[in-house]
């Protein structure tokens, strides 16, 4: 017990004290990867910048201006670049978001409430959309409605049929509306699924005795009690549809259609950047504005609405009688139409050797195993012997798992300080800044690491181009997910566990490893699993940032597709659609595993 | 393995709440000292400042004559320094250590060589009936076995000072009644200085060589538990000690006589001449005489309830406004709506000062008058 009175005063404890050191450092981090990067995008808005001379005979590099902001607003050009993507924003938007609703809500009463038969083995089916890269739907719809009108080969529609399908059903609002909406409904299905669950049946049942009918029952009880829930998922689902990139832009840019998130890689392609930045900016604050929105409405009646899950808690299910079959038989349906077909359409498309022509004689393996030929799809080899395409599969798989590796471990270190550091207002400010990434739309986030890393700064080298930068931005854009994750799993780690340790004299090094970590490991494990899949079907995010050495299997396949070589584009997306597939199963039996395991110590 | 505590002037604030107020309190070594109080009293805040869980506000801790806590000084010795072993109240099991790695996990610590470690843990664990058991892990135990591996956990590294946060209340009944059996001998055969917390008062008098009573981060009373029971300080202690509550009757000074006082149905003559005008008499239970003979001075009250209860029996006497307990044996009996004639044993009786609530002492001078 000979200690230095000094390394026993209170301050130097302050100092000293591990968790504190981390929480600064974390919070120096996090300054500069969040929100520093924001400061860059909006100062190089305002900015003239070197490229701006063939804009305007005006433009003085690094002086301050609105050129391009007015450029954006207001000038001859703002209605194509801003406003006419600013409308098909907000239309395919809340469209698509209003069906993805709907259809959820309903697909989650059905699942969690109904006596519907062959829940178990319809729930994954159905969430086999949300899975998969969102643009998978894009091809499989192209696939199906291709219009040569605009170019390329015919689809399955006019195989079929014999005439082409209207231009509407090809391309713009409808099929960007109905294919968003395919792709997030799963989303929403999952986020009222988990309010329905946790409805108590007796206030049902109290509505029953009173001799309420079904129907009223569910507007008058479920639906009010669902109902915030509902406007989160309305919110959360409509700020995801609006970062999308991909899809909009396969299904809209062929006929100059287009929404803020293709216009920003429109933009940068034409090589303006600043205006691409503004409305990388725009498209934040809109994330923003919906947040924001949600807040104030859900915020304030979300107390109200809380269902007290406590003791004499009952889920009893609805008895659907004669509609049991038919609604289980549509449901069905559905799950194989949104789930299962559009894999099956990018697979057989993928063995044409001429796209187009759906009969057996042109069926080939060329495009998965066949060697370079000139007169095939310029020479590019199948891509199973593809050079370029094993290389991105090989950093697919390295940035999947060292982003979700990094993003789990600096998520639960996070969640440690926040949760024992309860209080404290460093804490709580690097909670919130964590969770920043969540509201930039993920192509403007791109936007931004490209101002902040196009040129080195200080110590820091230019990351442009590198692998490290790829690894930086997965690794900020998974963490708000991952320190929810740690969140929870460090709450359910009782504080006597540690300080149990603490007596015995356990350093702080030592009970973070041997106590917090295994403790919080199935939790940060499933986490990481999550967020290794989520890095994999990533594009938007990282699109602005590839070049062709840090290639990965999303933007090459994104790539073949804006070349028109189709059949190479769906392979590879089926191949990430496998990977992720397949990561999504370990999940699931691993989840069930533990679920098994739990139960039996129980019993 | 023996270490005295010296608590001086100790204070801890959570905001505008004072959690611990001024505390001073020393602790011998060897002792079995027994933390009691309603919840937010600041029984296991003391303790928690005690473990170094907590940093106080204000005030010094020494244990074993070496300052470990000191606000002028600055110093805060660390948990881990101290040399001490607690019990929490959940236990604090790792769950994902099985019981002898649970055990060994102190000793890992304090970097002992690996066969010392070994025979150290081998009889620790025999010791407490664990040995067939040191490779499940806690949710495969009971809730007594859980207990004795904490209880090993703490006796591995050998400290001085055993600080226990209310060990036993989860678990049920009988088996604390065993554990307590269990814990006091197991104090005794170790001679550690073992501080304890608990809201239960049975644990308190059943175990403790003395008794700390604490309310609103205040010190009320420390003393062994029989004296507690029998001279409570003031009228909170005695209030809250002993089950059926005391009676604490309010009564005023007559009109001209001095020793008698009364509150309109029950009059009392305390014997003494210096006395205040209003005072707060305190009688247990069972030092109220039932009889059904009518005496003169003794008032009459009538039985408003009777609740049996094995060995005693319980009954509520009223007369007017004021309403009694007493504890009677099997010896009479009595019916709800009878008239009883109702004595205090006046040796037994406790007299507060209504105004302060403090203890004045006991009516009659038992050397003076007997």
């Amino acid at each position: 017990m000979d200690l230095a009175t000094t390394r026993d005063s209170p301050l130097m404890r302050l100092i000293l004290d591990p968790v504190n050191i981390l929480l600064m450092i974390l919070l120096g981090i996090l300054f500069y990867l969040v929100l520093w990067p924001f400061l860059e995008l909006v100062l190089h808005t305002i900015t003239w910048g070197d490229g701006d001379r063939r804009l305007s005979r005006d433009a003085v590099p690094g002086e301050y201006t609105w050129f391009h902001w007015l450029q954006v607003t207001a000038s001859p050009l703002s209605e194509r670049m801003l406003y006419a993507p600013l409308v098909n924003t907000m239309i395919t938007g809340v469209i698509s978001t209003v069906i993805a609703l709907i259809v959820g809500g309903g697909l989650a009463w059905c699942v969690i409430r109904s006596d519907m038969p062959g829940k178990g083995w319809l729930q994954p089916i159905l969430t086999l959309p949300y899975i998969v890269p969102s643009f998978a739907i894009a091809l499989a719809w192209e696939t199906v409605f291709r219009s040569p009108k605009v170019g390329g080969q015919p689809g399955l529609y006019e195989t079929v049929l014999g005439v082409a399908p209207p231009e509407w059903v090809s391309y713009g609002t409808f099929p960007i509306s109905i294919t968003l909406a395919m792709h997030y409904f799963p989303f929403a299905y999952l986020l009222v699924a988990g309010a329905l669950a946790t409805i108590d049946s007796q206030m049902e049942e109290g509505a029953l005795l009173s001799g309420a009918s079904r129907m009223m029952i569910l507007r008058r009880i479920t639906f009010p009690v669902v109902a915030p829930a509902f406007a989160a998922a309305f919110v959360l689902t409509f700020g995801k549809t609006i970062g999308q990139f991909a899809l909009p832009f396969l299904l809209g840019a062929p006929t100059q259609f287009h929404t803020i998130a293709t216009m920003v890689y429109a933009n940068l392609a034409l090589g303006l950047d600043s205006m691409a930045y503004v409305l990388a900016i725009l498209l934040i604050l809109m994330s923003l504005l919906a947040i924001w929105a949600s807040n104030k409405f859900v915020g304030n009646n979300a107390r109200r609405f809380e269902t007290i899950s406590g003791k004499g808690f009952r889920s009893r299910q609805v008895a659907l009688g004669g509609w049991r079959w038919p609604i289980f038989w549509s449901v069905a349906m559905f799950g194989f139409v949104v789930g299962i077909l559009p894999l099956i359409l990018l697979g057989y498309q993928s063995l044409m050797l001429i796209d187009g022509f759906f009969n057996l004689s042109n069926l080939t393996m060329h495009f998965w195993t066949g060697q370079s030929d000139p007169e095939i799809a310029m020479g590019e080899p199948g891509v199973l012997y593809n050079a370029n395409i094993l290389g991105a599969t090989w950093n697919t798989i390295e940035l999947a798992f060292f982003s979700a590796v990094i993003a789990s471990l600096i998520g639960l270190i996070i969640a440690y300080i926040v949760v024992r550091k309860d209080g404290n207002p460093l804490a709580k400010m690097l909670d919130q800044i964590a969770f920043i990434p969540f509201l930039f739309p993920t192509i403007a986030f791109g936007a931004m690491y490209l101002t902040m890393f196009a040129e080195p700064r200080g110590p820091i080298p230019a990351l442009y181009g590198t692998f490290t930068l790829l690894v930086l931005i997965s690794v900020v854009n998974r963490l708000p997910y991952s320190v929810k994750t740690g969140v929870t799993a460090v709450t359910q780690i009782g504080r006597e566990l540690e300080e149990a340790a603490e007596v015995a004299g356990a350093s702080w090094g030592r009970r973070f490893r041997k106590i917090i970590v295994p403790l919080a490991s199935s939790g940060v494990v499933t986490g990481m699993m999550v967020s290794f899949v989520g890095v994999m079907r990533e594009l938007s995010l990282i699109i602005l940032l590839i070049t062709p050495s840090t290639r990965v299997l999303m933007t090459v396949g994104f790539n073949y597709a804006e070349e028109g070589l189709t059949q190479l584009s769906n392979a590879l997306v089926l191949i990430v659609a496998m990977l992720t597939i397949a990561g999504e199963l370990i999940l699931w039996w691993a989840g069930k595993s533990k679920l098994v395991r739990l139960r039996e110590k129980h019993s | 393995m023996m270490a005295s505590i010296e608590i001086e002037n100790l204070t801890k604030r959570y905001g505008a709440m004072t959690a611990l107020d001024n505390v001073s309190l020393k602790i011998e070594s060897g002792e079995f000292l027994v933390l009691l109080g309603p919840s937010g009293c600041g029984k296991t805040t003391l303790l928690r400042c005690l473990a170094g869980l907590e940093t106080p506000d204000e005030g010094e801790i020494y244990m074993d004559g070496e300052l470990v806590f000191s606000s002028k000084l600055n110093r805060i010795v660390p948990p881990g320094k101290r040399n001490l072993g607690m019990v929490f109240q959940s236990y604090a099991l790792w769950p994902h250590m099985t019981v002898r790695d649970n055990v060994k996990f102190g000793l890992d610590v304090l970097n002992l060589s690996e066969s010392d470690s070994k025979d150290r843990l081998d009889q620790v664990l025999k010791d407490l009936g664990m040995s067939d058991l040191q490779n499940r892990y806690p949710s495969e135990l009971s809730g007594g076995q859980q207990q004795r591996v904490a209880l090993a956990r703490l006796l591995a590294t050998k400290p001085p000072v055993f600080l226990m946060d209310e060990p036993l209340s989860n678990l049920d009944a009988r088996l604390r009644m065993d554990m307590r059996v269990e814990l006091k001998k197991f104090q005794a055969s170790t001679g550690s200085t073992t501080v304890y917390v608990t809201h239960d008062q049975t644990e308190a008098m059943t175990m403790s060589t003395r008794v700390v009573v604490m309310r609103g981060g205040q010190i009320q009373q420390v003393s062994p538990p029989s004296q507690l029971y029998k001279r409570p300080e003031n009228t909170f202690v005695a209030d809250f000690i002993g089950m059926p509550r005391i009676n604490l009757i309010q009564v005023n000074q007559s009109d001209g006589k001095n020793r008698l006082y009364s509150n309109g149905d029950i009059d009392i003559d305390i014997g003494w001449d210096e006395a205040p005008s209003s005072i707060v008499v305190g009688a247990r239970p069972e030092d109220l005489k039932i009889s059904k003979k009518k005496l003169e001075h003794s008032p009459t009250c009538e039985v408003s309830s009777v609740l049996p209860n094995g060995p005693e029996t319980i009954i509520q006497l009223t007369k007017g406004k004021t309403i009694l307990l007493a504890r009677i044996g099997h010896e009479i009996d009595v019916h709800e709506g009878e008239k009883v004639t109702v004595q205090f044993d006046q040796k037994a009786l406790n007299v507060y000062d209504a105004k302060s609530g403090a203890l004045l002492g006991p009516p009659i001078d038992a050397d003076r008058t007997n």
